[in-house]
């Protein structure tokens, strides 16, 4: 094989990296986005559900021995409840407030969760060694990190899932309903409040199912969700918010973007690159890259 | 006399206080008591400095540490490389993030809400990101440590006592801009354009120059205290000069003391640093985080239960406790009323006397994606009179009044007004500084100010001074009969009293002629009755009106004239006697079917 060969091959491996850290970096953005598009709020203190999410995944599996695969199942419905207290107590006295409340309300939550975790955790890294946290699967030539690949499939289902149930059930039907037109879905009957409720805890769950996901991939610590946030924050704009498909590709697009600037530019420079993207968007294309609602209620141009 | 009482009271009060911030640091000398001082006045200074924007203007930027982390690396980079005292570079810190800020400010300003908040956010972690990475010019994440070398010159003391007096000044010096602001021309434009975009226009406001203008001071403020941390601290690093839990912090001690209020920042800081720094130093760094996990649910509580902060909730308490010291603020009628004096026209000049048209609108077109939402349409205004436009919903009516006012570019056709072509302008705040006034079909009241201060938003286009301003502000509305109200917010008005405060604002711009969009929709019979010899009033004053109406009788009392649309194109024009019986108009009301039943009963 000549260096040409090695050089494409590299650059195809590179690819493949990205790709799978946009499938994580989907899964994690797919509750923010299911959340802005029906409640019609930034959610602010999304990392730290996700933050909370792995801490619960590294303590079980350090305490119990339970391996993360199976305390998905565990903290997946456990956030579900947790993001239906939070809806209740933090999110609903707000939800025809003024911008400044709706910004900071949820911007407290989150300095309240990541300094909780650092009084009880301090501010080390804590990360768990699966046996197959460095598995690979060999593919054409490419190396294929077995934990990577399992969060990039369960994001693909996720999508899936939450298109079917939107598209299908009549809750789901329901919950497009009030994210297109909250007064004419009052009116015809749905109890905006449930859906609300529902539709903030599903983005919550989400958040543990991800955090149970990455923890054999990445270290936590108590500002680990903020930074995996702001990223989503950026996949979520680009993917058009409050649109699940936009951010899955979103996420592929910002893993892209980091594994390949990471390659030809620097590592160091990743979060700069996608946050001038971001702002880039929002000013240029605010409706997103697929260009679907939502930007107009909040006072978008 | 109470007002006048209380006055004298806040004096002494703020005379005491300020002789005793100015001996503490002599009579105290422990280190940690003048250091908690120190910290007060920087996170006050730093809180008033992001209070300008955010607070007075609205724009709820979380990226300040732009520009203070832009303040503390030039003063110290000018320092340790080319050995320029920090005085002068911290100027020139201020100069830099005033340039940075206008860079970020122009594109973003277009975001509202939460994307602005979110842009600014990003932008704050790109620069902490590029000043890590630029070693060679910032050491990168190593830092930069400033060599103790004590003088005047180095900005660099052994009394802490001194940081003490230079942070001092600089706050004052920020609550003397805060004040300015607050009691100008340019602080009502911020309040205005926070609390109606659209509105604020109509008034002749220039929104993104306002907005660049509140985002530069605070920007140069900002610098500023970056420059005094590095200068105290004696290293930076980027974490540290770049980092968002600065930026929050200075949005939480304003919000918590009270957002867009000069004191508000002051008491935020007075209230919450001292927290951070006793409990620095009784737990050391055992309970890292205990401060901000308390900001942080402080912050839910205040934002949901408190909007208007701390300051606002202890003044309504103490007005009754206390009410010479928390007196309301007292305003005197105007001593001798000069009733048209708000109405005359002195900022037009001389009047040209020949040509009766003041409006002449020709072949005005407005597409929307395809789709004509009005054709082609001319018409003249002349002087002095009251020309009504009537059509069925989605006539084009609003649209019409929109380009007019400027809101919407027209697709094709000009509009002359006193014989300029006014079409090309495209903002509203220009038109209406030539005289152009208007009003809305959903009304835009500046909610959370008072009548007054509604009102005042539109005599500052004319009016110098804050005094002239509220003199013609309370002229306009004893002209609309909202005197009584001027202290009133404005979200607890009445439909009917805020339509009236609303054509006062307008009126206070002192236009020449009046757009006037559905003025009695939601009105009851009496309220209509007023409102209509209200305009009448309007036109005595010489004062041409345009009015879009749809209650017939009303339209019909009022008009000199009547225009006709309909699907966006003007199917009639005449007297309201003429009009009544034109048969476009009752087939465009009523539909064929009655004209033909009309003419079959003929």
């Amino acid at each position: 094989m000549g260096e040409e060969g090695f050089m494409i091959e590299t650059i195809l491996q590179v690819i493949v990296n990205g790709l799978l850290l946009g499938g994580i970096y989907a899964l994690i953005a797919i509750g923010l986005t299911l959340i802005f598009g029906v409640v019609r709020i930034i959610n602010f203190a999304q990392g730290e559900f996700l933050m909370i999410g792995m801490f619960a995944t590294f303590w079980i599996f350090s305490l119990l021995k339970i391996d993360p695969y199976i305390a998905l199942f565990i903290f997946t419905p456990l956030l579900f409840l947790l993001g239906l207290a939070t809806e209740r107590l933090i999110i609903k006295p707000i939800l025809n407030a003024p911008p400044i409340a709706q910004i900071f309300s949820t911007f407290g939550l989150s300095i309240v969760l990541q300094n909780g975790a650092l009084m009880l955790w301090k501010s080390d890294y804590r990360s768990i060694e699966t046996t197959y946290s460095n598995a690979m699967i060999k593919w054409i030539g490419l190396l294929i990190n077995v934990p990577r690949l399992v969060a990039f499939l369960v994001a693909v289902f996720i999508v899936i899932l939450l298109y079917l149930f939107l598209q299908r059930t009549y809750l789901g039907k329901a919950m497009k309903a009030v994210a297109q037109d909250r007064e004419a879905a009052q009116l015809m009957g749905v109890d905006i409040h449930k859906i609300y409720m529902l539709a903030f805890a599903l983005g919550i769950g989400l958040e543990g199912l991800a955090g149970a996901l990455i923890m054999p991939i990445y270290s936590t610590y108590p500002t680990a969700g903020f930074t995996f946030a702001l990223i989503a924050f950026v996949v979520v704009v680009l993917g058009g918010l409050g649109n699940m498909i936009g951010a899955f590709f979103g996420g592929l697009i910002i893993g892209l973007v980091e594994s390949l600037s990471g390659f030809f530019i620097s590592p160091e420079l990743n979060t700069a690159i996608y946050f001038v993207i971001f702002v880039l968007v929002l000013i240029i294309r605010p409706s997103g890259l697929l260009g679907i609602v939502g930007g107009e209620e909040m006072g978008l141009k | 006399m109470i007002a006048g009482k209380g006055f004298s009271s806040r004096w002494m009060i703020f005379l005491i206080v300020a002789v005793i911030l100015f001996v503490y640091p002599l009579v105290l000398r422990n280190p940690f008591y003048v250091h908690l001082f120190i910290m007060i006045f920087f996170y006050s200074f730093l809180a008033l400095a992001w209070n300008v924007i955010g607070g007075f203007a609205g724009q709820l930027s979380l990226g300040h540490t732009v520009f203070y982390g832009i303040g503390a690396y030039t003063s110290t980079l000018l320092f340790i490389q080319l050995g320029i005292s920090p005085w002068i570079g911290m100027i020139v810190g201020g100069v830099l993030a005033l340039l940075t800020s206008v860079v970020i400010g122009y594109p973003c300003f277009r975001l509202r809400g939460p994307f602005f908040a979110m842009s600014t956010l990003a932008l704050g972690e790109v620069f902490r990101i590029l000043a890590t990475f630029y070693r060679d010019l910032t050491q990168g994440s190593m830092g930069i440590s400033i060599p103790v070398k004590f003088s005047w010159k180095n900005y660099i003391f052994e009394e802490k006592a001194v940081y003490y007096y230079i942070i001092l000044i600089f706050m004052a010096a920020a609550i003397g801009v805060s004040y300015w602001i607050q009691s100008s021309r340019f602080g009502s434009n911020l309040v205005a354009l926070r609390e109606d975009e659209e509105a604020a226009a109509s008034l002749g406001i220039n929104i993104p120059r306002n907005k660049l203008l509140a985002m530069m001071i605070s920007a140069f403020l900002t610098a500023i205290g970056g420059s005094f941390s590095a200068q105290y601290i004696m290293f930076i690093d980027p974490d540290a000069e770049f980092s968002l839990g600065l930026s929050l912090l200075m949005a939480i001690l304003a919000i918590f003391g009270g957002i867009g209020t000069v004191w508000g920042p002051v008491i935020g800081a007075a209230l919450l640093i001292p927290l951070q720094e006793f409990l620095r130093a009784w737990l050391g760094s055992s309970l890292h985080g205990l401060h901000l996990f308390i900001y942080g649910g402080l912050l839910i509580v205040v934002v949901t239960f408190l909007p208007h902060g701390i300051l606002d909730w202890v003044k309504a308490w103490g007005r009754k406790a206390f009410p010479s010291i928390f007196p309301l603020p007292a305003l005197k009628k105007p001593a001798e009323p000069r009733p048209d004096h708000f109405l005359s026209w002195s900022w037009l000049g001389k009047m040209g006397q020949g040509d009766r048209t003041l409006m002449d609108i020709k072949d005005l077109t407005k597409n929307f994606g395809g789709l004509a939402a009005i054709h082609d349409i001319s018409l003249r205004v002349e002087k002095g009179e009251i020309l009504g436009l009537i059509g069925p919903n989605g006539a084009g009516k609003t649209t019409l009044f929109n380009v007019i006012s400027g809101f919407y570019r027209p697709d094709g056709g000009r509009i002359f007004y006193r014989g300029e072509d006014i079409s090309h302008l495209h903002s509203p705040h220009l038109i209406c500084h030539r005289g152009v006034g208007r009003t809305f079909q959903l009304v835009k009241p500046f909610q959370n100010v008072t009548v007054l201060e509604n009102v005042m938003a539109g005599t500052f286009l004319r009016a110098k001074t804050l005094p002239a301003a509220q003199e013609d502000a309370l002229e306009a509305l004893e002209f609309v009969d909202l005197y009584h109200k001027r202290d009133t917010l404005a979200k607890s008005l009445t439909i009917s009293d805020r339509k009236r405060m609303e054509l006062a604002r307008a009126l206070a711009t002192r236009p020449q002629i009046l757009l006037l969009d559905e003025f009695m929709a939601g009105l009851n019979p009496k309220e209509t009755e007023e409102a209509i010899a209200l305009i009448r009033k309007i036109r005595e004053h010489g004062i041409t009106v345009l009015i879009i109406e749809h209650i017939m009788q009303a339209v019909m009392s009022l008009s000199d004239r009547i225009v006709i649309l309909h699907h966006g194109e003007k199917i009639g024009e005449g007297t309201p006697r003429e009009v009544a019986v034109d048969e476009k108009v009752i087939r465009a009301y009523l539909g064929e079917e009655y004209v033909i039943a009309r003419s079959g009963e003929n």
